[in-house]
């Protein structure tokens, strides 16, 4: 195995992480979009709630994505900046506006005012925005028709990422987004025990999910005739794997329907664990298909190696610290050191005091 | 309508222009909330907190434009300047991931801190500022280095007519020559702009005639900040210049209007360089001035070394330059006197009106000094990329449509501007968070306040 290969799977996992994390988020973003009605208020201070703490971290996966291919695959990196400069303009306009929006709504001082509404819309609008787009232009990568026939980037040929293939892989990307936040926020409507909220979710994690199921469908059909490649990689390793996928969906879907929630979370992020993973393997050895490989868009085996002992050392600080963010705002059973003892007792009993 | 050079030159000096803001108060706000909230548990005063829980709030919402803004900047690498990035992502890459650990380790303790109010204990509270602004520090280091790397870059064999690169040492790149130089006074720029910055919002309200323990309280945390920082970086930056006399003498001359090589040039106080007749206008001169300070006899290395495509924009390198130096002295010289009557006052916080106008003034004049010094470093290399390796219009991207790109971005960051500023003031001028006595936020209010 190559050190190139290695730092791929690394980087693939970063996307995985960015996905199921990062890709909640959006997908945050999205139900705050559908929060109408008499629910809307609640729904919104669970979504603040549960984003609040997390999302500049989650949002790091992006980064550490970036600079990771920019360090690994320069040359791929480069084209595609170039091939996929819209797309990425646009998801990269998403992104600024959707932290902004989220920010400024959060902290804004009255909460029903127009300055928190004005930002709430541009939230939940981004929020749709950037996984399409990106979505978009992974199915771009994939189809094998992202270079021009000589292997050069061009950032007018937009066939690549507006074809029925791509805008099926970005709707589902963005599913997937809804999906997975559903599963999350209904974990976090039962802790904080409100029944109507877990309800409304455990429905929408369903909805979200059969819709990306049936996109997921539709893509792999188009990807027969628009993205061969992949198709036939799909077909020669990544055949399980699919399989697997799907079972996991049925498995997330069933957990959803007899109410184990906590079942249920685990089961969504192997599915998107499992759904990269296919992406993956079908397009292996390729980054860029057909003319970019591993091999051939690679940097310096030296250079690689001296990043990977650099991405060793941040991950050793790196783990523990996400798993203690992770522990204190996300898992209240797990043991977290440095947990405030009754807290809320406390604070209520100090301003007993001051009352008399 | 601009070139797509020009329309991508504009884009990236905005975005980084807008960016830098954040980023040094990202580096700064953190130890300032360590102090103050150190100085809470140690103190039992609950002004240290009330102050803590003020910059925290304020912190939440900057530091979240500082993400988005740098995230910006890390796609406009690829975007603008794709052949930048091949070169610059095979040889310097890793300082940028290394950041990228920095700035990971920042945001999940920012989360903690920022969010953690009610769930950590006191303490535990308290030391997660401390990876804060190590990991702000951190970062701060790394990404500059790897800027002074395209300033000095190093690391790397390039073959001139293939324009292939090879051998490359990406520690050699990381640590080149420049590296120190800058990374150091990066770092304590950002101490000296948060310092004066948080100090001009407090005499601000001291001449309103908020003249009680908290503002001074703010006062002089922000200041101490500053009187620390300042006088480093003057140092600092005079090792910059000698450095950059040796290293980059065409950017050197540029900052110093020097036009023709020459024994003894005097020092080119202000004025305007004029690169059309090589004078500089206006300019207060001082005879050998530039020699004594370099404490050399040796020629001063011109413009006139290099071709005439290769210089630099002189007009705008002396200009910020100037600009750069003449803003450090000046709050130098307002923490100076503030420091001076508040010991001769037998440690009472000087409420001169002038000190504290000159205060006020400090605030933005700090940061008007980073995005000079940013410019002189930038426009100073121009016209490389990477110094003596890529042109900037070699690197730049050949998809159209820059200008209306350009367009779009200018308007975000108007937009973001603006809501930012509009609800800064109303978190300022809400009222004062209630701090018990036992240090905690007296009313339920929202989780992060």
């Amino acid at each position: 195995m190559s050190v190139a290969f290695l730092a791929l799977i690394i980087l693939w996992w970063a996307l995985i992480a960015y996905a199921v994390l990062g890709g909640a988020d959006f997908g945050a973003g999205i139900w705050d979009l559908f929060a109408v009605g008499r629910l809307a208020q609640r729904q919104r201070q669970l979504i603040n709630h549960a984003l609040g703490p997390v999302w500049e971290a989650n949002h790091t996966w992006l980064i550490f994505l970036i600079v990771g291919l920019f360090t690994i695959f320069p040359v791929a990196f480069a084209a595609l900046s170039i091939a996929l400069f819209i797309p990425f303009t646009i998801a990269l306009i998403g992104i600024v506006l959707r932290g902004a929006a989220f920010i400024f709504r959060y902290y804004a001082t009255d909460e029903h005012g127009p300055f928190a509404r004005w930002w709430s819309r541009v939230f939940s609008a981004t929020s749709l925005l950037t996984p399409f787009f990106l979505g978009a232009s992974a199915a771009a990568v994939a189809s094998g028709h992202l270079l021009d026939d000589s292997g050069s980037p061009h950032a007018d040929m937009i066939a690549s990422w507006t074809s029925p293939f791509a805008l099926t892989i970005g709707a589902m990307a963005a599913a997937l987004c809804a999906s997975l936040a559903a599963v999350y926020l209904t974990v976090e409507a039962q802790a904080a025990k409100d029944e109507e909220l877990t309800e409304s979710y455990r429905m929408k994690a369903l909805i979200a999910g059969a819709i990306t199921s049936g996109l997921g469908a539709l893509g792999l059909l188009l990807s027969i005739s628009e993205a061969p490649l992949l198709w036939a990689g799909m077909l020669q390793r990544a055949i399980p794997i699919v399989v697997i996928t799907m079972a996991i969906g049925l498995a997330t879907a069933a957990a959803l329907f007899f109410r184990r929630y906590s079942i249920a979370r685990p089961l969504i992020v192997a599915e998107a664990a499992f759904l990269l993973g296919s992406w993956g393997l079908s397009q292996y050895p390729f980054i860029i298909p057909p003319q970019l490989t591993i091999a051939n868009a690679a940097n310096e085996p030296g250079v690689i190696v001296t990043v990977l002992i650099a991405i060793g050392c941040g991950l050793v600080i790196l783990v523990p610290s996400l798993y203690y963010l992770f522990s204190v705002f996300k898992l209240p059973s797990s043991p977290a050191p440095g947990l405030r003892k009754e807290g809320k007792e406390q604070r209520k009993a100090e301003a007993q005091a001051q009352k008399q | 309508m601009m070139t797509n050079l020009l329309a991508a030159r504009a884009q990236m000096g905005t975005s980084l222009a807008f960016h830098i803001i954040f980023s040094a108060l990202g580096v700064g706000l953190p130890l300032l909330l360590c102090i103050a909230e150190g100085l809470a548990l140690k103190t039992r005063n609950p002004t240290w907190m009330m102050l803590t829980r003020r910059w925290a709030r304020a912190s939440a919402i900057l530091f979240a434009i500082g993400a988005v803004s740098g995230t910006i900047l890390s796609f406009e690498l690829g975007l603008l300047w794709p052949t930048y990035t091949k070169y610059a992502g095979a040889v310097v890459g890793l300082p940028f991931l290394l950041e990228g650990f920095a700035f990971f380790t920042e945001a999940i303790f920012l989360g903690l801190y920022l969010y953690g109010w009610d769930r950590l204990s006191q303490r535990a509270h308290w030391l997660c500022s401390f990876p804060i602004w190590i990991s702000g520090l951190a970062s701060a280091w790394f990404i500059v280095s790897a800027n002074s790397w395209m300033n000095t870059p190093a690391g790397f064999i390039f073959n001139k007519q293939t324009g292939q690169i090879s051998d490359i040492n990406p520690l050699q790149a990381m640590f080149n020559p420049s590296t120190p130089y800058e990374t150091i006074h990066m770092m304590l720029a950002c101490y000296v702009a948060t310092g004066f910055a948080v100090a001009a919002v407090y005499a601000t309200g001291l001449l309103r005639g908020k003249r009680d323990d908290y503002h001074r309280k703010g006062l002089i945390v922000a200041m101490a900040m500053a009187l620390i920082a300042t006088p480093l970086q003057i140092v600092s930056g005079d090792f910059n210049a000698r450095f950059l006399a040796q290293y980059q003498p065409v950017k050197f001359a540029a900052m110093e209007g020097v036009f023709q090589t020459e024994s003894g040039p005097p020092l080119k106080i202000g004025g305007l360089a004029d690169p059309a007749t090589g004078q500089v206008y206006y300019a207060l001169e001082i005879p050998h001035g530039l020699s004594l300070l370099l404490g050399t006899d040796a020629p001063i290395k011109g413009l006139n070394e290099v071709p005439r495509d290769l210089w630099p924009n002189a007009t705008i390198v002396h200009s910020s330059f100037d600009g750069m130096v003449a803003s450090g002295f000046f709050v130098l010289l307002v923490a100076l006197v503030f420091w001076l009557l508040y010991w001769r006052k037998k440690r009472v916080v000087p409420e001169n009106r002038v000190v504290l106008w000159g205060i006020v003034v400090s605030g933005p004049l700090a940061f008007l000094a980073i995005e000079l010094g940013w410019m002189v470093t930038e426009f100073g290399r121009q016209p490389w990329v990477i110094y003596h390796v890529l042109l900037t219009k070699d690197a730049a991207t050949t998809a159209p449509w820059l200008n209306i790109s350009f367009l779009v971005f200018s308007v975000i960051y108007i937009l973001l501007s603006i809501a930012l500023i509009w609800l800064l003031l109303r978190v300022a001028r809400a009222p004062l968070p209630k701090i018990t006595a036992g240090l905690q936020l007296q009313e339920s209010e929202k989780v992060g306040v």
